[in-house]
């Protein structure tokens, strides 16, 4: 009874016209996002981030939610119709999807995709609801070392699962731990690693170090080579699937739902992780496994749910326990933290309206999304055709004029400029950003409870091992980390490995 | 792979480089957490973190170089084999210049040559499209910032903008 009072509460909040303009204004840059390959969602919110302080939090909250999600729906236009991802989680789509749009099925392939989409979405909501408050009850009693020890797991799940050598991404994620502790001591107020510069002081905004990383350093990757693309030309009908692909895709829908959901609350998963899963449990499933790669509508109907499912479930963790669960929900964290907002247990009982305003928000946005990517899927289409010689000089200057503009100060536009050549060469040797940004964003909140912990427990570091929830979590960090030496472990890690990056 | 191209014992091997940056900025962090003090276990010092973080750092760096050696890498000529590597060139070169007009030269009278350049060094943009996109977007920018959000870019010595 509770929960439909809060919900009501919520879409209280949710339908007020500044909030569903914010909410409209975020999912259908989400779409665009994720429509056009290149500019993945964690640009696109890094760039909006400083347009959330003109608002308030409810709508900037609202807004960068949307375009999350929003690009979970808009990924997989490029995919079925280009056979470009237009963003990371959307790779597996390509696989079938295109191949059903060159047989001439890109309406049942959108149309799935779409509705699967909007299923998941739906079914994640509701599992977020009903899970949060309950998760954030549980959570009050966290300690210091609790969140250390689930720091710790969330970023050996992110560097298990980036692509490349363990030891790049662990190294990356121990120079994003340091780039972080750049600025003032949070306890002793002590300057570190500054080199006497007044900017530095206040340590690396994460705008700059986001933008550069990902907006930046794609750009010069782009350049690199002329961009071909396969548009499918063909009017695209038909987006109602039939009574036999729903049949075929019913299984598919309600299995990457439920995968997708619990993959995106694990610390260090997220949409990625969950759409190659999905891809792969419904391959090994089918009776046909030969069809998948040839245009098999399963093959798009579960990673496209799948992804939507772990884009909501990958909120759980950030409000319930104030802990970013992957890049982009650590940019959400900076949202709140912009506007003076903790997320954390306690943010549901102190801020009901703002909890739930943003999950009924998202109801209303998936509705959106359905119109946006249903009956204007030919202005996407059209999109597409804009020139990536125009588009790429475009994405610089908003980049550069959206650092500016969080900061007001032209030391950020430095500090991009060169995070996005450091992210060029790093992701030509192999590095992987998201494990860095990730470690940036967790590394002061990282020390600042291995301190008190180790003060609370007078150095005492069985503290770590005597609390169950910090014991099972370090458990599993050491078990991941010492999988890759293990020749069979290491064989599935290369298979599940994924490129954040977009 | 062929033998060119992946290589062992050779300052050309692209991991080997990458694991020494590594190593040499995990000694630096090593270093100035030692300098920040480490403080003891019981009350951690501003540079504790920093130093077993330090630590790690040169751990992994230590076992890209190890693999680097032992299993070979791809050359650093090789990673940029097959693309065109002038063109983010070119575009690391704008930026850095555009970042050094900036300050004097303030947003406007930086960013259109910054627009200019990109517009025509990527994959050339007819001058008659390009001239005016580099005009009208960052003067439509400025204007939407300026005016409407009022937010102050900087104008630079000449103070225009």
């Amino acid at each position: 009874m509770d929960t439909l009072v809060n919900v009501a509460h919520g879409f209280g909040v949710a339908l007020l016209p500044i909030n569903l303009l914010y909410c409209f204004i975020g999912v259908f840059i989400g779409t665009l996002v994720g429509v056009l390959p290149g500019i993945g969602p964690i640009s696109a919110m890094s760039l909006l981030l400083p347009v959330t302080l003109s608002g308030t939090p409810e709508s900037g909250i609202i807004m960068m939610a949307g375009i999350y999600y929003g690009s979970m729906y808009g990924g997989s236009t490029t995919s079925i119709l280009v056979n470009i991802p237009g963003e990371a989680a959307s790779v597996v789509t390509c696989i079938d999807g295109h191949q059903m749009a060159k047989q001439g099925r890109a309406g049942p392939a959108l149309g799935i995709s779409a509705f699967g989409s909007f299923i998941a979405g739906t079914f994640a909501l509701i599992a977020l609801m009903l899970v949060a408050p309950r998760l954030a009850s549980v959570a009050i009693a966290f300690g210091p070392a609790e969140y250390f020890s689930l720091m710790v797991l969330g970023l050996v799940v992110l560097t298990f699962l980036t692509q490349g050598s363990m030891p790049k991404a662990l190294l990356m994620a121990c120079i994003g731990v340091v780039l972080g502790l750049i600025g003032l001591d949070s306890i002793t107020a002590q300057p570190r690693l500054t080199f006497g510069r007044m900017e530095l002081i206040d340590g690396i905004g994460l705008v700059p170090v986001v933008m550069g990383l990902f907006g930046v350093a794609e750009v010069l990757l782009n350049t690199e080579q002329a961009i071909k693309r396969d548009i499918i030309n063909t009017r695209i009908t038909h987006l109602l699937p039939t009574k036999e692909d729903w049949k075929a895709s019913a299984g598919p829908v309600g299995r990457g739902t439920i995968l997708g959901f619990f993959l995106g609350i694990l610390p260090g998963g997220g949409a990625v992780v969950a759409s190659f899963a999905s891809y792969a449990l419904e391959k090994r499933l089918s009776k046909t496994p030969e069809r998948f790669g040839h245009g098999a509508i399963e093959g798009v109907a579960g990673p496209e749910s799948a992804n939507n499912a772990a884009a909501g479930g990958a909120f759980i963790p950030l409000m319930t326990l104030g802990i970013p669960p992957n890049v982009v929900m650590a940019l959400l964290l900076g949202a709140f933290v912009i506007h003076g907002l903790q997320p954390g247990p306690l943010l549901i009982t102190q801020n009901p309206g703002l909890f739930w305003g943003i999950v009924a928000s998202m109801y209303i946005g998936n509705v959106m999304l359905l119109v946006l990517n249903l009956p204007m899927i030919g202005m996407w289409v059209q999109l597409l055709k804009l020139p990536y010689n125009i588009l790429f000089p475009l994405i610089i200057l908003f980049t550069i004029l959206g650092v500016y503009c969080s900061s007001n100060n032209v030391f950020d536009v430095y500090v991009m400029i060169a995070f996005g050549i450091i992210g060029y060469f790093m992701r030509k040797l192999g590095y992987e950003p998201a494990p860095l940004v990730l470690a940036f964003v967790l590394g002061p909140m990282m020390e600042n409870n291995l301190r008190k912990s180790l003060i609370l427990s007078q150095g005492d570091l069985w503290t770590f091992v005597q609390r169950p929830i910090s014991a099972v979590c370090l458990t599993f960090a050491l078990v991941l980390l010492i999988a890759p030496l293990l020749p069979s472990l290491r064989k599935k890690r290369e298979l599940v490995a994924l490129d954040e990056g977009a | 792979m062929n033998n060119q191209t992946n290589v062992k014992l050779r300052l050309s091997n692209s991991e080997l480089w990458g694991g020494l940056i590594g190593l040499a900025l995990g000694g630096f962090v090593i270093w100035s957490g030692m300098k920040l003090k480490l403080g003891t276990i019981n009350d951690p010092g501003s540079g504790y973190v920093l130093f077993y973080t330090g630590i790690l750092m040169c751990v992994f760096a230590g076992a890209i170089i190890v693999s680097a050696l032992t299993d070979g890498a791809p050359t650093l000529a090789s990673r940029w084999e097959n693309v065109r590597w002038s063109k983010p060139l070119l575009l690391i070169a704008c930026l850095v210049a555009f970042s050094v007009a900036l300050e004097p030269l303030g947003f406007l009278l930086s960013s259109i040559p910054l627009m200019l350049l990109l517009l025509r060094l990527i994959d050339p943009v007819r001058w008659t499209m390009a001239i005016p996109i580099a005009v009208l977007a960052p003067t439509g920018m400025w204007w939407v910032l300026k005016r409407l959000l009022l937010i102050q870019l900087p104008s630079g010595l000449f103070g225009i903008g």
